[in-house]
């Protein structure tokens, strides 16, 4: 009997781990006018099926956008231009990558992978508050979109969907 | 006058009269529910606001006039609100001053097409919300009573004072017995005609007897659709009197006259007449009208020609017997196909305040008929031969007659305080609608029909500031947190005319369900909106 309910305890558990299984970011922190690498990590797919692409948009005020390609997936990284002009070594930077796309791969439902690119955080970027990359999740013709923000005041875990974030700290 | 005195009549008359009060008491159970319904507010029932809005605005089910409109504060002072324009079906009012926080209620009291007046009132806060004030919305019993009295004086001047100068002109030859039953009858007609508009004007503004003498009231009274039946039942009460009192070559004309005067003031207002198809009801509640003029009207000036053996008493009742068949069976089908109309199934016959109405009416027509087939088939063939006795017990029962008919207008009065099945399903068919305004985004949905089971959704999507907004996706979320139901989400399609749809939802109970909105504006960019919406049951 107990070990029936120690088994319908750990469902319940695992239940609400279910929530954990989002797409995250490795480092949770970063300093704001520092290079950043960014490890956006896939730990399932979409309802089961396997993924097939990931797509990061870049937020605004972050820039000189590297990504790193991958075996097996077609990489493509989708220029725009910026709101406003940044610096970058002593240069005006006014346009640059705004999407990352690893399309065409395959990644099962039950295997792990990791997507990586490096970018500069500007210095303008908001100390203290956090930076979100949103990301659409793609398995064929199912798509989990990491797309949403809180908004003031609303608490992160409350959220279905969230998109990966970091915590900007300022430059030492 | 005919003999009413005799015992068992009495004892049939208390119990009529016990019928009527049952019936109408039944009838009054049915709260002041809509022919023209409301379907949307701005502000919505019961929001809570940052600001105070600087309209208001209430659409109905159909094209409305407004009578009464009125803010009441939260410390309970009444402020009219006058300023408004009147769109196709939709009220604005503007809202004339700076509102305090706190709980406000707009009360509400328009006129819909068939004339009757439809009043409510919707709550909304500033701030936070707060205890509500009081708003006085009980049924003014003594104005009720007035105005069904009022309705039963109008029912015997058309029916029995119009109808018996027809039967006086047309069938009774050159006897007079009930010239002046008749003639009273129109006075009393011609007295509650003008009476029963000034009442209409006061439940037209929710005003107190008191106020009868206003003038605004009788222009409001006037103003409504009941103005056109007062209008037409004053004109024939007034050519029914004159083919009594006038010369004789024109009382048949006259009396002709009069009794389609009759027919046009009934189909002129009235839940019957205003019911689609109008081009069938019309005419049907005019053709009714007449028949129960013919008949009801026939019966004081027959009866009393019987007792008092006048000469031509046997020819009256000769024709009368001849003609009365095809009106009754003309009479009885227009008031089916009203019926029919009107109740539309058989479970509203039970089920709502307008079918028990119905039910009792039936109830003593079915008395009235098997009365008057005894009169007709047993007794008409040996009093027109002329045999004394079956006169008498014809007299009695021409009586009776009278009595049940007079039970009938009673209950056909009290429909004036009853929508009929009809307008309650259009009512019930209606949408339950919202308006969701947020900062990115905004949405106007509605859920069709308004009630909990099977349903529609549909959504109309614009960015915050009216312009349009190409979604890529919409998802509808509805969850009910406080009956442990969990969120049901469904994408919403496009039909391909600018908005978005879910069908085949079900919404399982009655309530407070919270809306959410899910709309994909780009690739990586979702707009939530939410707002809480009533289901009716």
């Amino acid at each position: 009997m107990n070990k029936y309910l120690l088994a319908a305890g750990a469902i319940l558990a695992l239940g609400t781990n279910a929530a954990f299984a989002h797409i995250t970011l490795e480092t949770q922190e970063a300093e704001v006018g520092s290079t950043y690498k960014a490890v956006l990590r896939v730990p399932h797919g979409c309802d089961g099926k396997a993924t097939t692409a990931v797509r990061v948009q870049i937020p605004e005020g972050v820039i000189a956008v590297k990504p790193m390609p991958k075996p097996g997936w077609t990489l493509q990284a989708k220029k725009g231009k910026y709101d406003k002009s940044y610096q970058l070594y002593g240069q005006a930077v006014t346009d640059g990558v705004k999407e990352v796309d690893w399309s065409g791969g395959n990644l099962p439902d039950e295997f792990y992978d990791e997507f990586v690119f490096r970018a500069m955080l500007t210095a303008d970027l908001p100390v203290g508050q956090k930076l979100y990359f949103p990301v659409v999740q793609e398995c064929g013709d199912a798509v989990d979109r990491w797309i949403a923000i809180p908004m003031t005041g609303q608490d992160e875990d409350a959220l279905e969907n969230p998109a990966p974030g970091i915590k900007l700290t300022p430059k030492k | 006058m005919v003999d009413i005195t005799s015992k068992p009549v009495g004892r049939i008359a208390g119990g009529l009269l016990r019928l009527l009060m049952v019936l109408i008491v039944m009838a009054s159970t049915s709260q002041a529910f809509a022919h023209a319904a409301l379907i949307k507010t701005d502000p919505a029932d019961g929001v809570v606001l940052a600001q105070a809005p600087t309209q208001f605005s209430l659409t109905f089910s159909e094209p409305v006039s407004p009578l009464v409109l009125t803010l009441v504060k939260p410390d309970g002072t009444p402020v009219a609100l006058t300023s408004f324009r009147l769109g196709e079906q939709t009220l604005e009012i503007d809202n004339p001053q700076t509102l305090k926080s706190g709980t406000h209620v707009l009360s509400w009291r328009v006129i819909s097409a068939d004339g009757h007046p439809v009043g409510g009132s919707l709550l909304f806060s500033i701030g936070a919300p707060t205890e509500p004030p009081a708003v006085p919305e009980a049924v003014d019993w003594p104005l009720r009573l007035s105005i069904w009295i009022g309705k039963v004086l109008l029912y015997i001047g058309l029916f029995l004072g119009v109808g018996g100068a027809f039967a006086l002109a047309w069938l009774a030859g050159n006897g007079a017995a009930g010239r002046r039953f008749v003639t009273a009858a129109i006075l009393c007609g011609l007295v509650a005609a003008p009476l029963s508009l000034g009442f209409q004007g006061l439940d037209a503004l929710g005003a107190p007897l008191s106020h009868l003498a206003q003038p605004v009231i009788w222009r409001t009274g006037l103003g409504t659709a009941f103005g056109w039946s007062v209008l037409a039942a004053l004109t024939a009460l007034g050519i029914g009197l004159l083919s009594l009192a006038g010369p004789r070559v024109l009382a048949r004309p006259l009396a002709l006259a009069s009794l389609l005067g009759v027919g046009l003031a009934l189909a002129a207002s009235g839940h019957a007449s205003v019911a689609e198809p109008q081009w069938l009801t019309r005419p049907l509640v005019f053709v009714h009208g007449i028949g129960i003029a013919f008949w009801a009207g026939a019966l004081v000036p027959l009866g009393l020609a019987l007792k008092r053996q006048t000469a031509g008493a046997a020819a009256f009742l000769r024709r009368f017997s001849r003609a009365i068949l095809p009106v009754v069976a003309v009479l009885a089908a227009a008031g089916i196909g009203l019926a029919v109309i009107q109740v539309q199934t058989p479970s509203a016959l039970a089920g709502t305040a307008y079918g028990r109405l119905l039910l009792g009416k039936l109830a003593l027509l079915v008395f009235l008929f098997t009365l008057a087939a005894v009169n007709r088939w047993k007794l008409t063939a040996s009093a027109e031969a002329g045999a004394t006795e079956v006169r008498r017990r014809l007299t009695r029962s021409i009586g009776v007659e009278m009595l049940i008919v007079l039970a009938i207008f009673g209950v056909a009065a009290g429909w004036r305080f009853t929508p009929p099945p009809r307008a309650l399903a259009i009512a019930a068919a209606q949408p339950a609608s919202v308006h969701i305004h947020a900062l990115e985004a905004m949405a106007d949905l509605s859920i069709t029909p308004g009630h909990a089971g099977p349903v529609a959704a549909s959504m109309i999507i614009m960015t915050g500031d009216f312009g349009p907004l190409d979604a890529k996706e919409v998802t509808l979320v509805l969850s009910k947190p406080d009956s442990g139901i969990e969120p049901l989400k469904r994408a919403a399609t496009k039909p391909g005319d600018g908005s978005w749809r879910v069908d085949n939802l079900i919404i399982p109970v009655p309530g407070r369900w919270m809306v959410r909105i899910d709309i994909l504006v780009s690739d990586f960019k979702m707009v939530k909106i939410e707002a809480p919406v009533d289901i009716r049951p």
